[in-house]
């Protein structure tokens, strides 16, 4: 072939493989790659070596030779075939990365190293006639990336310290996965811990404060921090101090964004300092049901490289129903819990259908579900379950009994379960548990003394019951917004609490729990007066009397018309609003108020024909934090031509008192000698001219609120 | 020039273009190889398929929000030097220029005033507690109490906003939303975000569903507001005549016709609604089950007091709140309004306290019987606290306070945090002496029980990532267990 057709053909090539390499280095983690791409990957060992090898010639080229150029076609043919191997290797390697789990901080290095060396031998392609010296610094710094780089790779296949000098190998046993009766514990399960996770930054390769992890005797040396296995003034040993300080903190190891210990990892790291830290203790020294001997000998180390934090978990989805969740504790946990909600829709299918992963269930929660015998068999072989909710489950404690052989289970509530101090002293026999929440509405604390006192390995939670405390009931409820009766009006009674009975009255007495009529169904008033209710049950104290006046409108004016105005903000709608049937409310800006305050409030109803009347009633709001206050006097003259009225009577009001801070409304009223009959009655409601001096509006004058008269 | 360079480079306009085609057609085969790198939706589901980030502390959150701001000096932080310089004015290098709401500002003195309530000392870790709330108090071994809270805000609606939603300005997704967007909800037949409001006799501030608002999250987020009357949500029930079965078949028929929208325009809004119908239908059967009160034992009403049954109480929300907690909300938000006490302090406060103390106080302990308070975190606080002089006319047992944000109380329970008291304020209870905790940090660190990373928790929004934190935030590792 030409070397003019290969070039041409490279260069093309070239610019369609190193935007490919690009996007797939920076998107390496997301990419999925398919068998035929994976063979490939296993060429990037093979092919490697080409681009180095050509890569340093052409670096020899650049800085000695380059005055002398070759035939253009000739180095340009070099630089093209570079590249593309360059180019090709890296992919390669990008395939290779895929297939089995390196350590991701080299891997990381080396794929952008790989990838710049590509970029570079192809920029080479583009470097024409730059100064030679330009292309001298190029070839070494091209050299330098080249050397750095690949000897990441090498590291990754030929172990960190490939180009260390030989050592004799150190006596962190590689072979610690074979149960050797020899072996220590520190062999067995300490030091692959901490080659997995530890010795890439406190190594030989890298010794970050000082601190060097790969053999007993540096780890007993210590590092900048001082001693990590010993107990210091009290302190925890350092090692166990920063594996458990929280993620978040930044002396936590191993630092966030690297590979965390797991559970089992900390747990054994712990044991086995806290049993002294010792180097030489071997395995089978240790008692049979020491836990440091439990858990070294269930402790399988993990093969170079690999992330035993996140395992292929399985999904979760095909367990998860409308009434069941089943989830991972957290992203890459191998813990899964799981939640039942909503008893009436319990199937047990949805409990069998975790069998698959029934030994990574570690939280369930079944409160309210109607279990059965077989459920209870079912969860009993849920060999990790830890934290188990049973509460209201319809069981018996006997029933409940086979969830004592889950020996890790050591929280568990069985609220609402029927259960004396006996049988609980049996059911948590021998249990594991160390956590039991019993509450149920008859348990009280007295019966379980003597139980907790002498069972100290578990704690009962038996919670409050207050089913013998006497509390008051709360009031009854009138249901009926308006207290106005045209003809007849219905009322209803109300209590939210099951069983409670109202009794009420409609002649002023105060209800009592053994004559008063009790309230059935709604009823109707069709006269004036107070309905008095009270609430009653069986265990607790009476209610307060909750009582509400009602109104029978007997006379009705033909018109009626102010004298003095109200105040524009309250002026309802005019002076009809003092007879519309329709009372003020609590809110009183809400337009249904007449107020006063620089005057008296003076207004004249008229009668089509005399009228004799006896008694009038004001309704009126007060609110003295808000300057609302009582009336003072309500005066009534009567008159048949509307200019000269005769005085018919006053009526005075005690003000209220500072310490009588009410609110709400209050009926005035006023009656008078009913010997005559008018046409026309004038009415004069005084106000507080100047507030008392315990008040904040002391000497100005005080408003009253008033709507709806009623005349009879 | 051109032509040297070009003939130099060996590369032209021609040359380059023809050959970037080739480039472009390397960038597609990439593509092929990395699914949905151009999928926009797929990017936010990386950053919520690591939900949650590490293992959860607790599993839910109950916050009952005291809106308002609760005084803390008639509560919790305990300053008997107040009572000592009652009427005295405020020293200057006490309040160091902090700025006053416009209610004080013009004030001509600001006298410091004393609580009128006595104060005593309960549980191991020998928290102040004032005689106003008895129950609370007698929960105390089990509170972690936050004396050192701080704000940024002084007045009500941007301090609530920012406790919700991380901003002074109302356009984010409140706490609740973002929990249900990163964590879901458990029960699939309830929102993942349910808020419950009630109101004291006290001196009221408003709520907005802004509060509990999705902000840039779908919808499907939104705080589900539970009415406060009988029927927590409304039109649960079908007319007589529509058949459960004629619902779903509708429902379907809707839900294609949504889809085929959706598909043709792409709102992802469309997809929240067909989602939000679903839900409203897998409600009607749950709800009324988890809602009644009915059947509550009379013992627990008892515990929560007998209030619990009358709707819309704030004892009986917390009763509620516990039923939807344990049936698996992830977040469920009390309001309960009337702490904004700027006068007539000492009734108002009283009235408050009668309303609250009992309920909240059952909640935990109810929580705690059933085994449930380890996995759910129970917040009680307000907005920013309270001042140390008075606002208006102090007199011998009666007085009002201001707005405060450079110090308050909060307490938590359960869920992972450490019982005991946090931080300490001066003797003035003006300024913090040890261990603030900002809203942010608080933020975080409510996150962090839920074993979220608020850095690593982000929504891409009009090209910014937002988080709840904003840009601060620490988790304070010291209240957590």
């Amino acid at each position: 072939m030409h070397f003019k057709k290969f070039n041409q053909w490279g260069e093309g090539l070239l610019w369609l493989l190193n935007p490919l390499l690009i996007i797939l280095a920076i998107f390496n983690d997301s990419t999925k790659i398919n068998l035929g791409l994976a063979w490939l990957g296993k060429f990037h060992p093979l092919l490697l070596h080409f681009p180095i090898v050509l890569g340093i010639g052409i670096v020899i080229y650049l800085v000695f030779f380059a005055h002398q150029r070759l035939a253009s076609n000739l180095e340009k043919s070099l630089f093209v075939g570079n590249a593309l191997l360059a180019t090709l290797v890296a992919l390669f390697g990008l395939f290779l990365s895929k297939q089995d789990a390196y350590d991701k901080t080299i891997v990381d290095l080396h794929k952008w190293g790989g990838v710049a060396i590509a970029l570079i031998s192809w920029g080479f392609l583009y470097i024409g006639d730059i100064k030679i010296n330009w292309k001298k610094g190029l070839g070494v710094v091209y050299l330098l990336v080249l050397l750095i780089f690949t000897h990441k790779g090498a590291q990754l296949t030929h172990g960190e310290d490939v180009l260390s000098l030989p050592h004799p190998a150190p006596a962190v046993a590689q072979e610690a996965n074979k149960i050797d009766s020899n072996i220590t514990v520190y062999e067995k399960a300490i030091a692959p811990i901490l080659e997995q996770k530890c010795v890439s930054c406190h190594g030989t390769e890298k010794i970050k404060g000082k601190l060097q992890l790969n053999t007993p005797e540096l780890i007993l040396k210590g590092g900048l921090n001082g001693n990590l296995l010993n107990i210091i003034n009290n302190k925890e040993a350092l090692l166990l101090q920063r594996i458990h300080l929280p993620n978040t903190d930044e002396k936590h190891m191993p630092p966030d964004g690297k590979l965390q210990l797991t559970l089992e990892e900390l747990n054994l790291l712990s044991k086995w300092v806290k049993a002294g830290g010792d180097f030489k203790k071997k395995l089978n020294e240790l008692v049979n049901t020491d836990t440091l001997s439990l858990l070294a000998n269930a402790y399988k180390a993990p093969k170079k490289g690999e992330d035993n934090n996140k395992n292929n978990s399985p999904d979760l989805k095909q367990y998860n129903t409308s009434y069941c969740t089943v989830y991972y504790a957290y992203f890459g946990a191998d813990e899964v819990f799981v939640d039942f909600f909503q008893g009436s829709f319990y199937k047990s299918a949805s409990l069998k259908k975790l069998e698959p992963i029934k030994d990574k269930v570690a939280s369930l929660n079944m409160q309210g579900m109607p279990l059965t015998k077989e459920d209870v068999a079912m969860i009993s072989s849920f060999s990790n379950l830890r934290k188990l909710n049973v509460n209201y489950s319809k069981l018996t404690l006997n029933e409940l009994a086979p969830l004592k052989s889950l020996l890790k289970l050591k929280n568990i509530s069985i609220c609402g379960i029927d259960l004396n101090p006996t049988t609980l002293a049996s059911f948590i026999e021998n249990a594991p548990f160390t956590l039991v929440h019993i509450w149920n509405n008859k348990t009280n604390e007295k019966e379980y003394a003597a139980l907790m006192a002498s069972n100290k390995k578990t704690k009962i939670i038996i919670g409050d019951n207050l089913d013998n405390e006497i509390l008051k009931i709360t009031n009854p409820v009138i249901e009926q917004d308006s207290s106005i009766i045209v003809n007849h009006l219905d009322v209803t009674l109300k209590h939210f609490m099951k069983g409670a009975v109202i009794r009420y009255t409609t002649d002023g007495s105060l209800p009592d729990s053994i004559s008063s009529p009790i309230y059935t169904k709604k009823f109707q008033l069709t006269k004036s007066g107070t309905l008095k209710t009270k609430a009653f049950k069986p265990g607790w104290l009476s209610s307060d009397v909750i009582e509400k006046t009602f109104y029978k409108s007997e006379i009705h004016p033909d018109s009626i018309y102010f004298v003095t105005q109200p105040d524009k903000k309250y002026a309802g709608k005019g002076a009809k609003t003092l007879v519309d049937y329709e009372l003020g409310e609590q809110n009183f800006s809400g337009g249904k108020w007449l107020a006063y305050k620089d005057s008296n409030m003076v207004f004249i109803t008229s009668f089509v024909q005399p009228k004799q009347l006896n008694h009038a009633n004001f309704n009126a709001f007060i609110d003295m934090g808000a300057y609302i206050f009582p009336i003072i006097s309500i005066k009534i003259e009567g008159s048949n031509d509307g200019k000269s009225f005769k005085y018919l009577n006053e009526a005075k009001f005690p003000s209220l008192e500072k310490t009588n801070m009410f609110r709400g409304n209050k009926s005035f009223d006023c009656s008078f000698p009913a010997n005559k009959a008018f046409k026309y009655y004038r009415f004069t409601l005084q106000n507080v001219k100047k507030l008392p001096v315990w008040h904040p509006g002391k000497g100005t004058p005080g408003w009253i609120f008033v709507d709806e008269l009623f005349l009879d | 020039m051109k032509e040297f360079l070009e003939h130099g480079l060996n590369q032209n306009r021609r040359k380059f273009l023809s050959k970037l085609s080739l480039g472009i057609g390397g960038l597609a085969l990439g593509s092929l190889m990395v699914p949905g790198i151009f999928d926009a939706s797929n990017e936010e589901e990386l950053f919520t398929n690591v939900l949650p980030h590490f293992a959860p502390k607790a599993k839910r959150v109950i916050y009952l929000f005291q809106n308002g701001a609760p005084s803390q000096l008639d509560l919790f932080d305990y300053k008997p030097l107040l009572q000592k310089m009652q009427g005295s004015d405020l020293p200057a290098s006490i309040r160091m220029g902090q700025r006053l709401t416009g209610m004080t500002a013009n004030q001509t003195k600001l006298p410091l005033a004393g609580t009128k309530f006595n104060f005593s000392q309960h549980g191991s870790h020998g928290a102040w507690f004032s005689e106003t709330l008895p129950h609370i108090a007698s929960m105390a071994d089990d509170l972690c109490i936050v004396k050192t809270m701080y704000t940024e805000a002084i007045n009500h609606d941007p301090a609530l906003t920012f406790f919700q939603t991380g901003s002074q300005v109302g356009n984010r997704p409140s706490m609740g939303s973002w929990i249900s967007y990163g964590l879901g909800s458990e029960n699939k037949n309830l929102p993942a975000f349910c808020v419950l409001l009630s109101k004291g006799k006290g001196n009221g501030q408003g709520v907005y569903s802004k509060l509990w608002n999705n902000g840039f999250l779908d919808s499907i987020h939104q705080g589900v507001q539970f009415s406060s009357g009988e029927e927590p949500v409304k039109y649960l029930t079908d007319p007589e005549f529509i058949k459960r079965t004629d619902k779903r078949v509708m429902l379907d028929e809707i839900a294609a016709l949504n889809q085929a929208s959706y598909d043709k325009i792409g709102d992802p809004e469309i997809v929240t609604k067909i989602q939000q119908y679903e839900l409203a239908y897998r409600m009607q059967m749950a709800v009324p089950e988890i809602t009644s009160l009915q059947n509550e034992p009379e013992s627990i009403v008892k515990m929560y007091g007998p209030e619990c049954l009358i709707p819309g109480t704030y004892a009986a929300n917390c009763l509620l709140a516990r039923k939807l907690s344990e049936n698996g909300v992830r977040f469920v938000q009390l309001y309960h309004q009337g702490w904004d006490t700027h006068g007539n302090l000492p009734k108002e406060i009283e009235g408050q306290c009668r309303d609250v103390d009992q309920s909240s106080a059952a909640l935990i302990k109810d929580l705690k019987q059933r085994g449930l308070l380890d996995e759910t975190l129970v917040i009680w606080g307000g907005e920013f606290g309270r001042t140390n002089y008075c606002q208006g006319a102090l007199t011998k047992d009666n007085y009002g306070r201001d707005h405060h944000p450079k110090c308050f109380t909060i307490w938590m329970a359960g869920g992972g945090v450490k019982p005991g008291v946090h931080g300490e304020t001066d003797d003035f209870g003006y300024n913090i002496n040890s261990l603030p905790v900002h809203v942010h940090d608080f933020q975080a660190t409510v996150m962090h029980l839920m074993g979220i990373d608020h850095e690593r928790f982000t929504f891409k929004h009009q090209g910014r990532r937002y988080r709840l934190t904003d840009v601060a935030g620490k988790v304070v590792n010291e209240i957590i267990s």
